[in-house]
């Protein structure tokens, strides 16, 4: 409590950036330096960095091109957060350091390391193409520039906020999916994939939301949140998701992809035992020859260490279970309803 | 290696729109677009505010004629009429266009564009999507640009043009993320690099990187530039770092304060008040600084942007960027205090001298955007009218570009040529003798034309500021790239850009004091009115033994006579 209000009465104080370094040319694996400098109150991380490039090592190599919080550029990992480092004050990112005066500076997550703080973009780029993140107007081209669209408030502000993403890539770093599986969809397309999705001037809807539902698409992510945490534009990312997959449902149903097919099982095993059972979970929702050639060896390895768990004992009909066995029903006989609305049937 | 028809440097509004257009006119062609950062992050992100078109959306009486007649107002009359013409009456057309392909426009109650009054209009003709009119039109851009398969070689720096007498063969560039040096054999090239207003560096509201490289490449390959020393100032530039407040603060009902709690804009444009065109604005802030009626502190004076009447509700839908910004960048918060400004280097007038469809005098070489200057903006240009020039030259230079790719086969580049670019690259990581520091000569750059080709100018201040100029360019012979790696060297960017700012501020400068007059931004304390009789005139610049040798290009005239400019 006392250190903090001594920092607040200082008006500068002596900082050490540890920062990622890495370039291929001379490094075979990355390390951090220590810069240490003394900084006054006020100060971004970028601008912390661009003082250590001009006076202290001129080699330290990180992205920054508007400054101002707009191109997205000059995202990086500040104390194990993705963020932009020009709106971010380094007084504040002191409070969080888990060593006292030290700022740790790492490149983006989940993307190729070029050098230093710098990732390749291309694969962020590829995926934008490969899931049509464009308007396919229908307007025909040649027709472009007559006359407008007419948009009322309501459509608009269906797609306003997810215009405001710049692709800086904050989210695809933190995305715990894209940690395991490169070839996931993305946070930032599947927000782009929503926005083109709701806008009424776009006709490519079914096509996109075809491709959305297709393995490594969105019913991969497991709504941790972290993309929609580290938006520096704060859009609300899962809301997008959420959308897709609502609008996926309606127009497709649940049948598309092992995770819709996962889903399912979860509440057709909820609905029906009032638990989860685990052991063929894996077949309801891949198949039976997806298991045997993926999990079996697997599951073969835990019995021989003993590290099977013990099989599952029948929950007993209790009144809660009962009860909330109703709930669900009347739950998912209202989303059914809904369902049937939204196709007419 | 097979030419390609078109070579397009820069990949912001005009780079894009230009590769959008020539793929449409012919999608035959082999087009590439050569960026130095990733195209979605060009500097056509920052435009807040909007562009202006007479769509008549807002007000029904708007006309294609009224915007052609304030465009040359505010242009102080320095304008091409017949470009101007041509910006104003593309604009309702390439609004809509961008409509129909997704730009995501602000909309009226009747769902049509929105707009909004902006300086120097006399009707309200800005369309806009809230403060963020410059990032959702890049975007929709680059999207445009994914879907119609445009070949992109991000982060690419571009070095030099290769020339075949009056002909250019394509242009030589810097492979940053590998370090190569490769040629770009082409029938064409169009530079849309944007403009060179960082030259002012600290007292800029421009990215980094606007270094006015292609200005530079094409100055440097023989090809004149043209009205170079007006440089707009914004007049609400964020007191510590330079940054922008969008004019739409004051479109929106912002008032300009000073230390006495005067709304003083009542002085200098009593009818139009905080919304008289930039140069107007720009000086009338400067005057009550210099005046003494500014507030203090240590990062210099400033006076106040009061948005605290609009209310929270009004600041939070229509500038919610702004107040982040403000937030960020100066710990203000503008719904409950005023905002620190002061003026800052904004917009760069002068460019590339191009005709209406953005050819030079070399043979396939074309300009557009900022990096161009056509002139639409002649010494004064109004807001909103940016972002449409980018947007309607691009097109045009693209669809120009196209037609004439078909007519030429040009030499190749050799092998000699490319080792050249590399052995001169190299040079800067091993000078001989003292060496000088890139950061030292960019700072005293920018200080030197802030203080002497700032927003008031004088013959024995610029006059220094030459002088400070080629020494500067003395003292860059020896600047030592530290960083001596192949990949990604953004050290050796830095040098780069500065040796293109360097060449660029002698002609700013130049310019400055051969202009006696006072015109539009250009503001000489020694000779304080315009005078047409002899400065009705474009200024026009070509390399001649390392130094700017000026020139003079008649103003295209038309409907409109020469006017006294009052507000």
């Amino acid at each position: 409590m006392s250190d903090s209000v001594i920092h607040q009465k200082e008006e500068s104080r002596e900082v050490t950036f540890r920062v990622h370094r890495f370039n291929p040319q001379v490094d075979s694996k990355p390390y951090f330096d220590d810069y240490k400098i003394r900084l006054e109150k006020g100060i971004t991380v970028l601008r912390a960095l661009n003082y250590i490039k001009e006076h202290v090592d001129a080699s330290l190599t990180f992205r920054a091109f508007c400054q101002a919080g707009i191109c997205g550029s000059c995202a990086m990992r500040i104390n194990n957060m993705s963020k932009l480092a020009c709106t971010t004050q380094v007084w504040d990112e002191l409070a969080k350091s888990r060593e006292p005066d030290v700022i740790k500076v790492e490149p983006l997550r989940n993307l190729p390391l070029i050098k230093d703080l710098v990732v390749e973009m291309d694969p962020l780029v590829e995926k934008m193409k490969g899931y049509s993140n464009w308007v396919e107007s229908r307007i025909p081209e040649d027709e472009w520039g007559r006359k407008e669209f007419l948009v009322s408030e309501e459509e608009f502000l269906k797609y306003d906020k997810a215009t405001d993403c710049i692709l800086c890539a904050s989210c695809v770093s933190e995305c715990t999916i894209l940690r395991a599986n490169k070839e996931y969809v993305s946070p930032a397309v599947l927000l782009k994939s929503y926005r083109m999705n709701v806008d009424g001037r776009d006709s490519f809807h079914e096509q996109r939301l075809a491709g959305l539902v297709k393995d490594h698409g969105v019913w991969d992510c497991t709504h941790c949140y972290r993309c929609q945490e580290s938006c520096v534009k704060h859009i609300p990312i899962m809301d997008a998701i959420h959308g897709i997959r609502e609008d996926a449902i309606a127009e497709r149903g649940t049948r598309d992809t092992s995770g819709a097919r996962h889903a399912e099982a979860f509440m057709e095993d909820i609905e029906k035992k009032g638990k989860l059972v685990e052991a063929t979970l894996p077949i309801r929702t891949n198949g039976v020859v997806w298991t045997m050639k993926n999990l079996l060896p697997m599951a073969f390895k835990m019995v021989l260490k003993g590290r099977t768990p013990p099989p599952p004992q029948l929950v007993k009909s209790t009144k809660d279970i009962e009860k909330f066995r109703e709930e669900f029903k009347e739950m998912t006989g209202h989303v059914a309803k809904d369902h049937a609305k939204k196709t007419g049937e | 290696m097979k030419p390609f028809d078109i070579v397009i440097v820069g990949g912001g509004g005009a780079g894009l729109y230009a590769a959008m257009e020539a793929m449409k006119a012919n999608p035959g062609l082999n087009i590439a677009v050569l960026s130095k950062i990733y195209p979605n992050r060009s500097h056509t992100s920052a435009a807040q505010g909007g562009a202006n078109a007479a769509l008549a959306n807002k007000a029904k009486d708007d006309t294609v004629e009224m915007h052609i007649f304030d465009t040359i107002k505010g242009s102080d009359y320095l304008a091409d009429q017949d470009a101007v013409e041509v910006l104003c009456s593309e604009a309702p057309k390439i609004i809509r266009e961008l409509e129909n392909m997704g730009t995501p426009w602000s909309r009226l109650d009747d769902k049509t564009i929105a707009q909004r009054p902006f300086g120097g209009a006399g009707r309200p003709r800005c369309c806009y999507c809230a403060d963020k009119t410059g990032h959702t039109i890049l975007q929709t851009l680059y999207e445009q640009c994914l879907r119609r398969g445009v070949i992109f070689f991000n982060e690419y720096f571009a070095l030099d043009l290769c020339v075949d007498g009056s002909r250019s063969r394509g242009l030589i560039a810097l492979n940053i993320k590998t370090g190569k040096v490769e040629a770009f054999p082409a029938k064409t090239v169009v530079f849309a690099t944007g403009g060179y207003a960082k030259m002012y560096w600290n007292r800029s509201s421009n990215a980094a990187g606007n270094t006015g490289d292609g200005q530079a490449i094409a100055y440097r390959a023989g090809i004149p530039l043209k009205d170079m020393e007006f440089v707009q100032f914004h007049p609400t530039g964020l007191r510590k770092s330079g940054l922008l407040v969008t004019e739409g603060a004051r479109g929106e009902g912002g008032y300009l304060v000073n230390a006495l709690g005067e709304r003083f804009m009542s002085r200098y444009a009593p009818e139009k008040m905080e919304l008289g065109p930039r140069d107007l604005v720009s000086r009338s802030l400067e005057t009550e600084i210099l005046q003494d009626r500014g507030f203090d502190s240590p990062a210099g004076k400033y006076l106040h942007l009061d948005l605290r009447h609009l209310g929270a509700e009004l600041i939070l839908s229509r500038l919610p960027q702004i107040r982040e910004m403000c937030m960020y960048f100066e710990g203000v918060d503008p719904i409950e205090e005023p905002i620190p400004v002061r003026p800052t280097a904004h917009y760069s007038m002068g460019g590339i001298d191009t005709d209406n469809y953005g050819r030079t005098v070399m043979e396939g070489v074309y300009a557009a955007g900022e990096c161009g200057c056509v002139s639409v903006h002649g010494a004064n240009r109004l807001g909103g009218n940016s972002l449409l020039d980018i947007l309607v030259f691009g097109r045009i230079a693209g669809r120009a570009a196209a037609e004439e790719a078909g007519r030429f086969d040009p030499s190749p580049i050799s092998e000699s040529e490319v080792t050249a670019k590399e052995q001169e690259i190299r040079s800067f990581m091993s000078p001989s003798g003292h060496y000088e520091r890139y950061g030292s000569l960019r700072e005293d750059l920018g200080h030197t034309l802030g203080l002497n080709v700032g927003i008031y100018r004088e013959a024995s201040k610029i006059r220094q500021g030459v002088e400070e100029i080629v020494i500067l360019k003395e003292r860059f012979s020896h600047v030592r790239v530290f960083d001596s790696g192949d990949i990604y060297n953004t050290n050796l960017l830095q040098v780069l850009e500065l040796r293109n700012m360097l060449d660029l501020a002698e002609t700013v400068a130049a310019g400055a004091l051969v202009r006696e007059e006072s015109r539009g931004s250009h503001t000489r304390t020694d000779f304080p009115t315009r005078d047409d009789v002899n400065w009705h005139k474009h200024t026009t610049y070509t390399l001649e033994d390392g130094h700017p040798r000026l020139g003079f290009k008649p103003v295209v005239m038309g409907r409109y006579e020469l006017q006294e400019r009052t507000y």
